[in-house]
């Protein structure tokens, strides 16, 4: 494949690539059965008895459970809520997905399960360690048997196969 | 999603023990498989770009998460797929980027959720959350631990019985 033939191909996947993500964000709200946290910010009272899945960042404990807050994807947060029932051990600034029923204007809600995602912020920035070296590990792999030829837009193979066409 | 390290061992050994069996797939398209278990993971440009600050920039809704679904592993398994000279390369880049792509999101299949179903892998073609076993969650370091096992295994296997031996 040439040059010009390869860039317009890969213009044309990376504009259905972001294409995809824009459908995803446009049918996300109304696909998913729960309440996003822009749902929570315009109707606070909309799922007040429903049993909905909600993710918060510990602000902190109770007796009988947590209070968590809920953001947005701008990571402003728009509810504060407090969860009974949630005996899990996490720490304030851990995060958690908790299922079960909301009241009082999505303030409160009764923990039917919950899972912690973090139990402390170190567990974010574990995630986030482990992830950069699962990528430098494939990335240096990948390198050490394909090189980028960047005036042809390719990768080339540093050493070809027996079976290579 | 489980972190990144685990689903690129994981491919390693997925990979190594498939080459076993395929002729072809030696060292250097097992890393392109290593590769392909990470395209989910390009959700996190999230972490650069936020959606909301491109939603309100270009003023349509975006959301990165439409990538870590099986529709964002064949984009970007073709987009990876075109940078190979040859069509052999490509059909096997294609094909190997796009299984790890689908290793790392069955990998995440089986990770818990507080309301018993998972995400939505088959995105675009549904939104169904297949019900989860919750057998861990991405911060569990026993899941790293099990991923390591896997890939040194595999490489004394592949060593003493696998294509390792003929050489």
């Amino acid at each position: 494949m040439d040059r010009s033939r390869r860039i317009v191909l890969l213009g044309v996947l990376l504009a259905l690539t972001l294409g995809l993500c824009v459908h995803f964000g446009a049918t996300y709200d109304r696909n998913w059965p729960h309440p996003t946290g822009e749902q929570l910010a315009e109707d606070p009272a909309g799922w007040d008895g429903e049993r909905v899945l909600l993710f918060g960042e510990v602000q902190e404990r109770t007796a009988d459970g947590l209070v968590m807050t809920v953001e947005d994807d701008s990571e402003t947060v728009v509810r504060t809520v407090t969860v009974r029932g949630a005996d899990v051990s996490v720490q304030v600034g851990g995060v958690v997905q908790v299922y079960g029923r909301l009241s009082e204007r999505g303030t409160v809600q009764r923990a039917d399960s919950i899972v912690v995602v973090n139990e402390s912020p170190s567990d974010g920035q574990y995630k986030l360690l482990t992830s950069l070296l699962g990528g430098m590990l494939a990335a240096g792999l990948f390198l050490r048997h394909w090189r980028i030829d960047p005036r042809e837009f390719a990768f080339r193979a540093r050493k070809r196969g027996e079976d290579d066409g | 999603m489980a972190d990144g390290l685990s689903h690129v061992l994981l491919a390693f050994g997925l990979f190594t023990a498939t080459g076993w069996v395929i002729g072809w797939l030696d060292r250097r398209w097992i890393a392109v498989g290593m590769v392909g278990s990470l395209l989910p993971d390009l959700s996190r440009l999230d972490l650069i770009l936020d959606d909301s600050t491109i939603s309100r920039v270009v003023g349509i809704p975006f959301d990165w998460g439409g990538v870590h679904t099986l529709g964002g592993v064949v984009l970007l398994g073709a987009l990876g797929a075109v940078l190979f000279e040859t069509r052999q390369e490509q059909r096997r880049g294609f094909g190997l980027l796009v299984a790890g792509g689908c290793s790392h999101l069955l990998v995440d299949a089986v990770k818990r959720w507080a309301d018993g179903a998972g995400n939505v892998p088959l995105y675009p073609v549904s939104w169904w959350r297949p019900p989860t076993p919750g057998l861990y969650v991405s911060a569990d370091r026993w899941v790293l631990g099990v991923a390591v096992a896997v890939a040194v295994t595999t490489v004394v296997v592949d060593r003493f019985y696998g294509r390792g031996s003929a050489s």
